[in-house]
C-alpha cells in the first residue's frame, strides 16, 4: 500500500479489518522504502475505511510512522475516526501518545506546513488545556484564526453555528509536530517560520529544494518569521549567510522578522546584515508597507532580469515532457491528444479571460517548469476523472488541475529516470486566471506546444 | 485508458455456460443429485474442480473425498449449486494474473472462503434459498473483470492513485459510466442466473443499494464479507484490498451481527 500525497500530506488508506495478523501485509518492504523517500511534511493513516482494528494492527502503522518521523523530521498521526475509534486509540496509547490524532483529514491539513488554504476560521476545543493551547499556537503559526472554546458548554453552543467555521476541531490531539521549517506563501512573499534555538540542524529541516525552486519560479522576497527564535549559533549564521548570498544572484531579498537578539551576539546580526539579510521588528513593517514591499520584490512575482533560458539538455528531452502530457490527457479523457504546433517563444495566451492554468517545477540533473493552460470548460473535462461529479466550483477544478499536473510531473520524472536523468518535482501550483500566470511567466522564454483533444485546445509550456 | 468499447469487447468474449454444466445445474435444481453427479463426472475439469474445492480445509472433512456422487451427497443441493457456479466463474479467471498477485490456487481459496462464510451467514439469517446461496459465487467476478480491464494500464493507475485515493471501480465508472458490478450483473444474465443474484451483486458493490430491502440487506452482508476476506494477509499481498471502495457506513447496522457470525473477538 502506498500513501496518497497531496499538498505535502501523505495519507495511507487501509480498508476493512486491521489486526496484528494482517497489518504487516498492508506494507511491503518496497512500500516502506517508497514511504521513506516521500517528500511530505506530514504522514497519516486514515481510519475512514477501517471497520475493525486492534492495538497490534494499528501499531504496525504507528511504528512505521515513528520510524519515518525520526528519519525525515515530519509530523505523523492518525486521522478520520469516530469517537469510538478515538477512545480506543487513547486507551492503547494513553501513556505513550507521541503522534497526532486528527478527527478528519481536513483538520490535519490545517496543521500541515504546505497546505495551500490559509486564513481559515476554525472552532477549537479540547478538555486538555495544554492541548488546547498547543493547537491554537500551531493554527496561528499556520496562518489560521482559531476560535478557542474554554469549556465544553461554550463549544457546544458555538458548534451549532457550524457554517461559520471552516472546520470544528474536537477529539483531536497534537503529538510531536514536524521539525521541518514551516513554509507558507503570503501574496508574493514566502514566509518560513523558525523557532527555538537555531543551530546546524536548520540545514536538515530547511527545505532548500523548495527554496531554490521558489527562486527559479520568480519569488523575490523571503521572510523568516523569527518571533519565537531565542538564539542561534555560528552554524545557523553560516547557513543563513549562504542563503543570502545565493539569493543575491537572483536579486532576491531575505529578511528576518521579530527576533530580539537579547540572547544572541550582536556580531551575528552584523554578519548576517553584511550578507544582505534585512531585519525588521514586525511582519506588518514589510507586508503593510506597499512601497517597501515593491522595493523588496514582494509586490509581484517579478520576471527575472537575467532570464534563464532552456538548455540543450531540456530541449533534447522535450519529447518526454510532451509524451507525459499527451498520455496523461489521453488517460484522463479517453480521447486522442494531438500536437498542433510547437514554437520557441514567450508564453502567448489567446482569450486570456477564459483560461485557468497549473504549473509544476522540476529540479535535479535538469531544472525547469511545466505549465498547462486550459479554457475553463476544457479544464473541467480533462479533470473529470479526478473530480467525479460535474462541478462548477473553481476550487475543486483548480484542485484537480493541481493533481493533473502532478501526475504529468510524476510521469515525466519516470520517463527521465529511464534515461538516467534524475529529477524531483515540486508541489503543483494553480492559477485561477491566466493573468495570474502571466505575472510569473510572461517574460519567460520557453517551448510552447498547442495541443487539442476532441476539438478542445490547451497549451503546454516548458520553461526555466 | 479504458473505454466503453473495451467493455463491449470484453462482454462479447464471455462464454456461454457449457452444455454439461447446464445439464448438471438442471438436475441440481430438480433436487436429483445422483443424476447431477453422473453428468458432472463426464466433464473431467469440473470433476477435478469439485474434488479440489470440497477437500479445502475450510470445509473441514477429515478424509479426502474423491467420488463425485459422494461429493454431491456431502454438499447437498444448495452448496452443490453454489459449487457449480463457482466452477463456471473459475472458467473466466485468467491463467496468468498480472494486475493482482493472484494465482489459480489463491483464487479457488477465495471462492471457497466466500462460499463457506456465505453459507454461515445465510444460516444465521435463516435463509434457505438456492438462488441466494449461489449469489456469492458471482462476487469474485468483479476481481476477474478488474484484472482483465486494467492489466494493460497498471502504470497509469499507479500514477493516478499516487495523487488521488481512487479505487478501480470508481475509475472505471468515471471513464465509461459502467462499473465492475454492472459487468458482473451482465455475466449473471448471460449465464441465465436468477435476476435476484444480479441485484444482490450490484448492492454488494457498496455503491448501488437495492430497492428491495431484503436483497439490499444481503448486499450489505456480502459487501462486508468481501472486505473481511480481502483483509486476509494473502489477499492484501495480492493487492486486492482496495480494488473497490469499502463503504463502512453502508454496513454499520449489520456489523455487530457479522462479527458474531464470524466469531471475531473485539
Amino acid at each position: 500500500m502506498r500513501a496518497v500525497v497531496k499538498d505535502g500530506v501523505g495519507i495511507f488508506y487501509p480498508q476493512g479489518f486491521l489486526d496484528g495478523n494482517n497489518a504487516p501485509s498492508f506494507l511491503t518492504i518496497d512500500d516502506i522504502k517508497a514511504t521513506e523517500q516521500l517528500k511530505v511534511d506530514m504522514l497519516l493513516v486514515s481510519l475512514k475505511k477501517v471497520i475493525f482494528f486492534n492495538f497490534n494492527g494499528i501499531d504496525v502503522f504507528v511504528k512505521l510512522l515513528l520510524r519515518i518521523r525520526i528519519k525525515n523530521h515530519i509530523a505523523i498521526g492518525i486521522c478520520d475516526y469516530d469517537r469510538k475509534k478515538y477512545d480506543a486509540i487513547m486507551t492503547y496509547y494513553k501513556d505513550n501518545l507521541s503522534f497526532s490524532l486528527f478527527k478528519n483529514s481536513r483538520i490535519a491539513e490545517l496543521f500541515a506546513s504546505n497546505f495551500v488554504v490559509k486564513d481559515k476560521t476554525v472552532l477549537l476545543y479540547s478538555s486538555d488545556p495544554s492541548q488546547r493551547s498547543a493547537m491554537a499556537i500551531e493554527l496561528y503559526d499556520h496562518g489560521h484564526n482559531p476560535v478557542i472554546s474554554q469549556t465544553k458548554e461554550d463549544f457546544d453552543e458555538k458548534a451549532i453555528h457550524h457554517d461559520a467555521y471552516y472546520e470544528i476541531i474536537e477529539n483531536t490531539r497534537l503529538g510531536l509536530m514536524g521539525q521541518k521549517v514551516a513554509t507558507r506563501v503570503t501574496g508574493n512573499a514566502i514566509i518560513y517560520t523558525v523557532s527555538g534555538f537555531l543551530d546546524a540542524e536548520i540545514g536538515n529541516t530547511f527545505n532548500i529544494a523548495y527554496h531554490t525552486n521558489s527562486l527559479n519560479v520568480g519569488f523575490r522576497l523571503f521572510i523568516f518569521d523569527a518571533y519565537k527564535v531565542i538564539s542561534m549559533n555560528v552554524h545557523a549564521v553560516n547557513f543563513l549567510s549562504k542563503l543570502c548570498s545565493s539569493a543575491a544572484e537572483y536579486n532576491a531579498t531575505i529578511s528576518f522578522v521579530g527576533m530580539t537578539f537579547e540572547k544572541t551576539p550582536i556580531a551575528f546580526k552584523e554578519e548576517l546584515e553584511d550578507s544582505g539579510m534585512m531585519f525588521f521588528n514586525n511582519m506588518d513593517d514589510i507586508l503593510k508597507d506597499k512601497e517597501l514591499l515593491e522595493e523588496l520584490g514582494g509586490s509581484s512575482v517579478a520576471a527575472i532580469k537575467n532570464k534563464r533560458t532552456l538548455t540543450k539538455t531540456i530541449v533534447a528531452e522535450l519529447p518526454d515532457f510532451i509524451d507525459a502530457t499527451v498520455t496523461t490527457i489521453e488517460m484522463m479523457t479517453n480521447a486522442k491528444a494531438v500536437k498542433k504546433s510547437a514554437n520557441m517563444q514567450t508564453i502567448a495566451i489567446e482569450n486570456i479571460d477564459d483560461k485557468m492554468a497549473s504549473s509544476i517545477g522540476f529540479y535535479g540533473n535538469i531544472d525547469g517548469m511545466i505549465i498547462l493552460i486550459f479554457p475553463k470548460e476544457v479544464a473541467k473535462k480533462s479533470c473529470a476523472l479526478l473530480i467525479g461529479e460535474e462541478t462548477d466550483d473553481p476550487n475543486q477544478i483548480l484542485d484537480a488541475l493541481a493533481e493533473f499536473v502532478n501526475i504529468i510531473g510524476g510521469r515525466t520524472k519516470t520517463l527521465l529516470a529511464e534515461k538516467q536523468i534524475s529529477v524531483d518535482i515540486t508541489l503543483p501550483r494553480t492559477y485561477e486566471t491566466a493573468q495570474k500566470l502571466l505575472e510569473v511567466a510572461s517574460m519567460k522564454k520557453g517551448v510552447q506546444v498547442d495541443m487539442s483533444f476532441n476539438d478542445d485546445n490547451f497549451t503546454f509550456f516548458l520553461t526555466r | 485508458m479504458i473505454t466503453a468499447e473495451d467493455i463491449k469487447e470484453y462482454i462479447k468474449k464471455i462464454p456461454p455456460t457449457p452444455a454439461i454444466l447446464n445439464e448438471t445445474i438442471l438436475h441440481v435444481n430438480a433436487g436429483d443429485l445422483t443424476k447431477a453427479a453422473k453428468v458432472a463426472q463426464e466433464d473431467l475439469a469440473l470433476a477435478s474442480y469439485l474434488r479440489n474445492l470440497v477437500n479445502k480445509p475450510i470445509y473441514g472433512f477429515k478424509n479426502e473425498v474423491h467420488d463425485i456422487s459422494q461429493i454431491f451427497g456431502i454438499l447437498g443441493v444448495n452448496i452443490a449449486k453454489q459449487s457449480l457456479y463457482n466452477y463456471m466463474l473459475s472458467l473466466l479467471s485468467p491463467k496468468k494474473w498480472v494486475l493482482f498477485a493472484m494465482n489459480q490456487h489463491l483464487f479457488y481459496d477465495l471462492q471457497a472462503d466466500l462460499s463457506k462464510h456465505w453459507y454461515d451467514i445465510l444460516e444465521h439469517l435463516n435463509i434457505d434459498d438456492k438462488d441466494i446461496g449461489s449469489a456469492i459465487t458471482l462476487l469474485p467476478s468483479s476481481i476477474i473483470i478488474c484484472e482483465a480491464l486494467f492489466k494493460e494500464n497498471i502504470e497509469n493507475v499507479k500514477l493516478l492513485r499516487s495523487t488521488k485515493n481512487l479505487d478501480y471501480n470508481t475509475i472505471l465508472k468515471r471513464l465509461t459510466k459502467l462499473d465492475l458490478f454492472d459487468i458482473s450483473k451482465y455475466i449473471a444474465k448471460t449465464w441465465q442466473m436468477p435476476e435476484s443474484i444480479g441485484t444482490i451483486i450490484l448492492a454488494s458493490s457498496g455503491t448501488r443499494p437495492a430497492s428491495d430491502e431484503r436483497l439490499n440487506n444481503l448486499g450489505k452482508w456480502m459487501h462486508l464479507l468481501l472486505f473481511y476476506e480481502l483483509s486476509k494477509p494473502q489477499f492484501l499481498e495480492a493487492g486486492l484490498n482496495d480494488f473497490i471502495e469499502f463503504n463502512v457506513e453502508y454496513v454499520m447496522d449489520i456489523y455487530e451481527d457479522f462479527m458474531k457470525v464470524m466469531e471475531v473477538k473485539e
